[in-house]
């Protein structure tokens, strides 16, 4: 079963989410700090991190940033419900996924699985799209020849995007397709993946080749 | 006012002018030189008092009742003129004046005049400004007072988040043991069901404080109605509610606000009101030469007492006090309301003649975003 590193500053919640997540057939790594997180992450071989935003000394969204220089470990944030500031620099700081506390258990489940799930392969030969190549076996994306590092959220949102190139896809297919978000998720989320996607992929962000914005509609893959 | 203040000084001066003739006839026995000032020049005795008839060509007559007409216009011009500037001085302080205590009731207390002179108006202006800088105290005063009470609710509910983020977490443990049975069982799962209760009022709470402090946000997304509203409905389990919507029916909206509006007004229908429960959409106009959707929440009960209509919005109102402790927090139609605000639309609560509650949120097709 997949390790959790879990994030939290208070003890109560700390120990009641670990608690809990345990018996939901997790391992979990907790630690107290951001600065313990970071320390411990390398040697916890965490699968994925649930990081609290408000943390003594090193914040979540800082935490968030410098995990994401050495590593495309999926994060999920546990936030305050719609606290728009937090989950805006919380998902531009490079989180996969948020959820909102206090989280019953079984969401928090619900949302692990979704993310590790994105990492499942698909059996086709690899795809050329212009300057970037895609491998649905082996999980690689190539641009111009040099490896792409993407998140399994990313990498996600691309093979579903270039699954179907020319279709568009609506936020609201894509929350269901990528992230297994019922009808009411956060639609910011996509948005804030395609603009993390694009800054990876794309030769200008501004002008996207790739990753096409649909307005009013949503997005679509190419045409290349 | 301006023509007022003419009229009396034209009136004034006429006034004048027969008053000093009447003090000049007093004088005159004393200095009778004075004489010249009130009798008539000779060319008036030509005019009025034809001393010698047929004297002088009758077109001479003529010539001089104009020039005497001509002089009076000109003398009431002088005057209106004079009365003109006269009452420059006056109205002007006046106007600025009305022009601030405007601005003052459209709600800019920082409104302030220049005192000019040491004049009656200028002590005027001196304590309208005294009266705006003492109200512009006290509404500042008030207004801190609220924010601070809106801020502690808002930190008071933060607070209670962390302990029951650890709650949530661990009440399901206790909940699905085995080892528990009969008492600790009860207990158990009452403990489980007030922490869900306590969860969804510091929820509420937390929804609340952020309108009160302005930090809500829309996140707009094209929206299929009947979608939505299936949607939620399905999602509460609520399959004995009634839909009128029709298809293709689209609006821009944030679609987790418009899911929470829907979702309190139906649940305080069926709550509180008596089945069938009816959601019906569609577009109305606005007044303004567009259209706007209208979506009705309709129960079959006795209806909205009249005096809780004003009042139905209004934070843990409860139509019955006697009433035990509804499921709900108690704010779920004062968020509808807020929500329904932050898309600049409405809610309208009343009852319907054929009986029964009616809730029409009224929302902007398109709302806009407020940045």
């Amino acid at each position: 079963m997949a390790t959790v590193l879990l994030v939290e500053d208070d003890p109560a919640a700390r120990q009641g989410l670990e608690l809990a997540l345990r018996r939901l057939g997790y391992g979990v790594r907790a630690a107290e700090t951001g600065e313990a997180a970071l320390r411990d992450f390398r040697d916890a071989a965490a699968d994925v991190v649930v990081l609290d935003l408000m943390l003594p000394g090193l914040d979540g969204f800082e935490v968030c940033r410098r995990l994401r220089r050495g590593s495309d470990i999926p994060v999920i944030m546990l936030t305050a419900r719609g606290d728009d500031l937090d989950i805006v620099g919380g998902l531009e700081a490079g989180a996969d996924d948020y959820v909102v506390k206090p989280v019953e258990p079984r969401v928090l489940d619900a949302r692990i699985r979704a993310v590790l799930r994105r990492t499942a392969r698909a059996d086709s030969p690899a795809e050329t799209y212009g300057e970037l190549m895609i491998d649905r076996g082996s999980l690689i994306v190539r641009r111009a020849g040099r490896d792409v590092s993407l998140t399994p959220t990313e990498l996600r949102l691309l093979l579903v995007l270039s699954g179907s190139p020319r279709q568009v896809f609506s936020r609201e297919q894509l929350l269901g397709l990528v992230w297994e978000h019922d009808y009411l998720g956060d639609s910011r989320l996509v948005d804030a993946c395609v603009q993390r996607l694009r800054a990876k992929i794309e030769a200008d962000t501004s002008q996207p080749r790739y990753i096409q914005t649909v307005r009013g509609f949503g997005y679509r893959f190419g045409p290349v | 006012m301006r023509w007022r203040l003419i009229v009396a000084f034209i009136v004034v001066a006429l006034l004048a002018a027969l008053a000093s003739q009447w003090v000049v006839n007093l004088l005159i026995p004393v200095f009778p030189s004075l004489h010249v000032l009130v009798d008539p020049p000779r060319w008036l005795n030509l005019l009025f008092y034809n001393r010698h008839p047929g004297q002088g060509p009758p077109q001479m007559r003529l010539f001089l009742a104009v020039v005497l007409g001509l002089a009076a216009l000109f003398l009431l011009a002088v005057i209106t003129g004079l009365a003109f500037a006269a009452s420059r001085p006056v109205l002007l302080p006046v106007r600025r004046l009305a022009r601030a205590a405007q601005r003052m009731s459209g709600g800019d207390l920082s409104v302030r005049i220049q005192p000019r002179g040491r004049d009656e108006l200028a002590q005027l202006v001196t304590s309208f400004n005294g009266m705006a800088s003492a109200l512009e105290d006290k509404v500042g005063e008030l207004e801190q007072m609220a924010a601070r009470a809106r801020q502690f609710a808002g930190d008071v509910s933060h607070e209670l988040r962390t302990p029951l983020t650890a709650m949530t977490a661990v009440v399901g443990i206790l909940h699905e043991h085995p080892g528990l049975t009969g008492d600790a069982a009860t207990a158990a799962r009452l403990v489980r069901q007030e922490v869900q209760h306590l969860n969804r009022l510091v929820e509420d709470l937390i929804e609340i404080s952020r309108f009160d402090a302005g930090t809500a946000q829309l996140v707009i997304d094209e929206t299929d109605i009947a979608n939505a509203v299936g949607r939620c409905l399905r999602a509460r389990g609520w399959s004995s509610v009634c839909t009128d919507v029709p298809a293709g029916l689209t609006a821009r909206l944030d679609r987790r606000r418009f899911d929470v509006v829907l979702a309190n007004l139906v649940g305080n229908a069926v709550r509180h009101g008596g089945p069938p429960v009816t959601v019906k959409a569609g577009i109305q106009p606005d007044g303004r030469g567009g259209g706007q959707l209208a979506v009705e929440v309709r129960d079959h009960g006795h209806g909205l007492a009249p005096a809780a209509i004003p009042h139905v919005f209004d934070r843990f109102f409860k139509a019955d006090t006697a009433r035990a402790r509804s499921e709900g927090s108690g704010l779920g139609l004062a968020i509808a309301w807020e929500n329904a605000r932050l898309h600049s639309g409405h809610i309208d609560a009343g009852n319907h003649p054929g009986g029964g509650a009616v809730f029409t949120v009224s929302l902007p097709l398109d709302a806009p975003v407020s940045l």
